[in-house]
């Protein structure tokens, strides 16, 4: 017994480093922040994809096989690609329901949560709206999250785990403070966007949505719904497009409204400037302030 | 006596008068509780809500120690990823389609391809042949089901109903928990020999199986009662290792009932028996791998079959059967660059090789012939996809099968082996849960009364499904 107790110390003590997937960038950043060097990670989508569109490529389940936790966004957000890409990792410790799988949302007040849901409403998420990443408040409690769960995984590195926590909170709230301050001048403008994606960074800054490109989620423009949307619409600023839509839309809108079109990251990645977190957020504000 | 029965007269009245009035209580005490029940109801919304306000967790409160209580709730209900709060995900999967040929249904029926195919009749029910019809076809109306059993398994069933009836596709558990890499699959599933095999009809991205999953797996691909053990190696790369023990009834290479065959077809002859095969008479293994270099993703295996053989067509309008072995071997490639979220081009290929020997039982003039058989043959299919949109993908299928040896007695028959068929397609999918698919096709593999026939095809397909999110294939 005393020597398999010493044999799985050396065996956990060889594979020091916990493995560590994000289903996102930003959710990686986190990682990285709490984790540092005590941590390996792996990120599955890119920066650039549209996050409800990420191929389940069979080369993720090679790594999800040894992971030790698993993080994702959640609210429906991976229902197109990580139930397969779980099912064949054949991996039982990062499983819906143990302790090496970690769904974000469920730290975070969701908005926009339907009272009754169909698919004829488009790609309506029966939680809410996933996109809670842009309310740079959702941030703190999430890298709570993180670090409580990587404290629970691996005890031993706990006190690093939380200085490291403790070190991102420090620099995140003075920042915070800052963007609170500048965004506070964005207050009110109209805003047309393209999916419903900014919205939690909307509400926050008490930016007003006119309306999106989409006539339901998930649903291309139409004439139609684009006429409507131009009749209605009156001293709208910018139309806020993601990256990885068709652009023509957005930039005949902003043609007829007389309207700015910005192209404003939605995630670590998105644009070249949003090298991480900071840099995210920071980025969303130069785009708008301009 | 009459004074007895007018006592006994009186005594009923009595009684009569008593029940009576019991019943009249009873209906008082009845009222009584309706009016009660009543009231609750009235107060009954407002006490649920209550009831539900103690259950939400606080809202604003961002506080841990609450949401940490709420994932141990999540933890007990074992909840299935990406939170898609049931115990059961249910979808409904419906297939129709508008088809137009150059031939009509009865020729097409009795078309065959020499050496590999000849249509049997078979119970229908299930997926069968799709688009077999000219006009409209109702393919399939298929129900799939899937949930964690407990910590330890997933259930998964697939149930397509026809006009017919319905029969059970897959039904099978697979292993949530064991170590070191492995999985367990026990029940009735789809093999995981080959690339297509595995995969639903709906997953196809053309409207019809390839000409030789058609010709060695039959028109519903290789599903077997049985069980799958796969290891996923510890490698940086992709590397999957599986092998199958299956019951090996598939029609069209393997078979597992015996047969009695007459020497004489009239049946005055003597009796010959063919035992059953040794069950279970199918063993599968396959190696997959895959990797990435850059936005470009491989994705290649190598699959072996091998099993007994009965062939049992001895009550068709030309009564044969056949005893033996075969064996299958399957290679796959595809190779898939992703442009951005929406757009990429999918080339994707299978070779299919069969080494199949035996006896062949057949009548000439009467009498039974019985014949040594050896056939080697193979073919493959290949495919270019491209997802051109969010919405639209466009694709061209080749298949040829260009081995087809066949030997009675040790002498070559003289059958034909250049066999192709070319399809290519044209689809428009409103979202992820409705399809429209345009097809037309040309088919140069079958023959009648040793004339070729070619068959022109064009196929208007929808498919719909309702229900749970399934996953976006690879």
């Amino acid at each position: 017994m005393r020597v398999l107790a010493v044999l799985l110390l050396l065996f956990s003590i060889s594979f020091a480093q916990l493995k560590v997937i994000a289903t996102y960038p930003w959710i990686g950043e986190l990682v990285k922040e709490v984790g540092k060097d005590r941590v390996s990670l792996y990120v599955i989508a890119k920066g650039t994809d549209d996050p409800h569109f990420v191929v389940p490529k069979p080369s993720h389940i090679a790594k999800m096989r040894d992971a030790d936790l698993l993080i994702v966004q959640g609210a429906s957000l991976e229902v197109g690609f990580l139930p397969p890409l779980l099912q064949q990792s054949n991996n039982p410790k990062i499983q819906p329901g143990r302790q090496g799988y970690l769904d974000l949302s469920q730290f975070v007040d969701l908005i926009e949560k339907p009272v009754n849901i169909s698919r004829a409403m488009g790609d309506v998420h029966p939680e809410g709206n996933p996109h809670y990443q842009l309310d740079p408040h959702n941030i703190p409690p999430l890298a709570k999250a993180i670090e409580e769960r990587l404290c629970q995984l691996d005890s031993p590195n706990c006190a690093h785990y939380r200085g490291n926590l403790e070190d991102f909170l420090k620099r995140w709230n003075a920042r915070l403070t800052e963007w609170d301050r500048e965004f506070a001048k964005l207050k009110g403008i109209k805003v047309i966007q393209y999916h419903k994606l900014y919205d939690y960074l909307l509400q926050r800054y008490g930016m007003v949505l006119v309306g999106t490109l989409e006539p339901l989620p998930g649903i291309p423009p139409t004439g139609k719904h684009i006429e409507g949307l131009i009749s209605q619409a009156q001293g709208v600023k910018f139309i806020l497009q993601d990256v990885y839509h068709e652009k023509r839309t957005a930039q005949f809108v902003a043609q007829r409204l007389n309207a700015k079109v910005v192209i404003l990251p939605h995630e670590v990645g998105a644009v070249p400037e949003a090298k991480d977190l900071f840099s995210l957020f920071d980025e969303i504000l130069r785009r708008l302030s301009q | 006596m009459l004074l007895l029965s007018i006592f006994g007269f009186t005594f009923a009245q009595d009684n009569l008068e008593e029940l009576k009035r019991q019943l009249e209580e009873q209906r008082r005490q009845i009222r009584e509780l309706e009016k009660k029940i009543e009231a609750l109801e009235k107060q009954k919304p407002e006490a649920t809500k209550e009831v539900k306000k103690e259950q939400e967790p606080a809202p604003t409160d961002r506080s841990l120690q609450l949401r940490s209580k709420y994932d141990e709730r999540l933890k007990a209900l074992q909840i299935t990823p990406t939170s898609q709060r049931s115990f059961l995900n249910l979808s409904l999967i419906v297939d129709t389609s508008f088809v137009a040929r150059n031939k009509n249904d009865r020729e097409f029926k009795h078309l065959e391809i020499p050496g590999l195919y000849h249509r049997h009749e078979g119970n229908g029910h299930g997926h069968g042949t799709l688009n077999e019809k000219r006009g409209f076809n109702l393919n399939y109306a298929e129900l799939y089901l899937y949930a964690p059993v407990d910590p330890y398994f997933d259930l998964y069933a697939t149930i397509p109903f026809s006009e017919d009836g319905a029969e059970v596709e897959e039904a099978y558990a697979v292993t949530r928990g064991l170590p070191f890499g492995f999985q367990f699959k026990v029940g009735k599933f789809r093999s995981s020999f080959g690339r297509l095999n595995a995969q639903h009809p709906h997953a196809w991205d053309f409207a019809n199986p390839p000409l030789v999953y058609k010709v060695f797996l039959g028109d519903d691909g290789l599903k077997e009662k049985g069980v799958q053990l796969n290891w996923l190696a510890p490698t940086p790369f992709y590397l999957l290792f599986g092998m199958e023990v299956l019951q090996g009834e598939n029609e069209q290479s393997f078979g597992t009932e015996g047969f009695k065959v007459n020497t004489k077809d009239d049946g005055s002859g003597t009796d010959i028996t063919i035992g059953d095969t040794k069950k279970p008479n199918l063993y599968v293994g396959f190696v997959k791998t895959s990797f990435d270099v850059g936005n470009l993703s491989f994705l290649t295996g190598l699959s072996f079959a091998t099993g007994h053989t009965r062939i049992d067509h001895l009550d068709g309008d030309h009564p044969h059967a056949f005893a033996g072995k075969t064996k299958l071997y399957g290679f796959d490639l595809t190779a898939k660059y992703m442009i951005d979220s929406y757009r990429d081009i999918s080339l994707q290929g299978e070779y299919l090789y069969r080494d199949q020997k035996g006896t062949k039982y057949e009548y000439d003039d009467s009498t039974l012939e019985t014949d040594e058989l050896k056939k080697k043959q193979g073919g493959f299919y290949t495919q270019l996809v491209f997802k051109f949109d969010k919405r639209w993908r466009a694709g061209v299928q080749y298949n040829l099968i260009n081995k087809n040896d066949v030997k009675k007695n040790g002498v070559k028959e003289d059958l034909p082996n250049n066999l192709p068929a070319y399809y290519a397609m044209l689809e428009y999918s409103p979202t992820e849960f409705s399809r429209i698919r345009f097809q037309v096709g040309q088919n140069r593999a079958f023959f009648h009364d040793g004339k070729r026939e070619t068959v022109n095809e064009f196929i208007l397909q929808f498919n719909f499904a309702i229900g749970a999110h399934g996953a976006h294939p690879f």
